[in-house]
């Protein structure tokens, strides 16, 4: 499974302010049933989800079941 | 959301967290308590069903779909008068899964009244808790403006699956919203009475062809030996729905009649047509339908073959 190396668009986005992985939450890591996405610790000290695989489906659960609303998946055009 | 080995400590203590300071750790808590899924848990999730954060509220209301009973009802049915459209969505569709009939009591008190959201939601709430006092209030909400509270309305009925309903359910068969008529059609699969037999017939000339459908597919539960005219007639529909549920229904009601009138629609370029054809002939089994199948053992479609060669076998042995 590639490793993201460099910054780049990716389908799925956490909107780190609205993340409450800080709280314990992993629903995202959770639910995702290609296992992409992880916590990470930020420079401040706080915790958020991130995309760590490139592999996602696209199938959506991160988005629907994520408590805050913090992740949002980006479904390429051709997808839609 | 479980994590399987995870270890759940007692409820007072994760109910605790309900009092965090912040939104994030009062979800969390939520969370939590959902994930215990012990029915202890039920009054904290309806405290947190009235927290000051909307996003709180909807994962209290979400949670609650976990657990049944009245008291999980009563919480949901306050939620419904949520600020939050949101909260308010989550909490409908919460009701929906009860599955308790107690749930039922917290239910029907309003089942009159409220707004349109709320009497809505209640109905289809209580639907599948198959309720007998919730006939006459779903028979009240039929003259409803809403056509979502008429919908949700007719679902009751017809899963009380009373013959007293049968007057109400055809007349909602008639309603002006095509929905209505298609649910009212659908709830009539109860009763083999002359009456819902002479509705569903008459729908089958109904303007809206997911209404015809409808009905098409309905007279297999409910029509007899004298809705195979109709039926018949119906082959000839202009939506290839309704012709598969007309092709359909006279599979079930065994009409071996309509089988000259089935066979020619094997040459029609639907495969799902062709399929459900090639299944009702080999039902029917008449011998001289063998020469609208012959062609076809060597279709296109896999599902086609399959049912032809099912029907060639069953025709060949009849």
């Amino acid at each position: 499974m590639p490793l993201v190396q460099t910054a780049t668009s990716v389908p799925v986005t956490i909107d780190d302010a609205k993340c409450i992985a800080d709280k314990g939450c992993t629903v995202c890591v959770d639910v995702c049933p290609l296992d992409v996405l992880r916590i990470k610790e930020l420079a401040d000290g706080t915790k958020t989800a991130y995309m760590k695989y490139d592999e996602c489906w696209y199938c959506m659960p991160c988005e629907a079941d994520c408590p805050t609303g913090a992740v949002t998946v980006t479904i390429p055009y051709l997808l839609k | 959301m479980t994590a399987i080995f995870e270890d759940f400590s007692d409820i007072d203590d994760l109910a605790e967290g309900l009092d965090d300071p912040s939104a994030g750790g009062r979800i969390m808590a939520v969370i939590e308590l959902a994930d215990s899924a012990d029915p202890a848990a039920i009054p904290f999730l309806a405290r947190a069903i009235a927290d000051e954060d909307a996003g709180v509220r909807r994962q209290a209301a979400q949670a609650l779909t976990d657990f049944d009973g009245p008291e999980t009802a009563a919480a949901l049915v306050g939620a419904l008068g949520d600020p939050v459209a949101e909260v308010r969505e989550a909490a409908a569709l919460s009701l929906t899964e009860l599955k308790d009939p107690a749930a039922g009591d917290a239910i029907l008190p309003h089942l009159s009244g409220g707004g349109d959201f709320a009497l809505t939601a209640c109905l289809e709430g209580i639907k599948e808790l198959r309720r007998p006092e919730a006939m006459a209030p779903a028979i009240a909400a039929l003259d409803a403006p809403a056509p979502a509270i008429r919908v949700a309305a007719v679902g009751v009925i017809g899963w009380l699956q009373d013959p007293a309903a049968l007057p109400a359910l055809c007349g909602a068969a008639t309603d002006g919203e095509t929905q209505v008529r298609k649910a009212a059609l659908l709830a009539l699969g109860f009763s083999d009475d002359p009456v819902a037999q002479e509705t569903l017939v008459a729908a089958l000339g109904d303007p809206e062809w997911q209404v015809r459908e409808a009905a098409a597919e309905t007279l297999a539960k409910s029509g007899g030996p004298g809705c195979v005219p109709a039926l018949t007639a119906a082959l000839g529909d202009a939506f290839w729905q309704v012709r598969l549920k007309a092709v359909r229904s006279l599979g079930k009601l065994g009409a071996r009649e309509a089988a000259m009138q089935i066979g020619p629609m094997m040459d029609l370029p639907i495969p799902n047509l062709r399929k459900e054809c090639a299944a009702v002939l080999g039902e029917l089994a008449v011998p001289e339908t063998r020469r609208f199948l012959d062609p076809y053992a060597d279709d296109t479609d896999p599902d086609v073959r399959k049912n032809v060669r099912w029907a060639l076998e069953r025709i060949g042995t009849a």
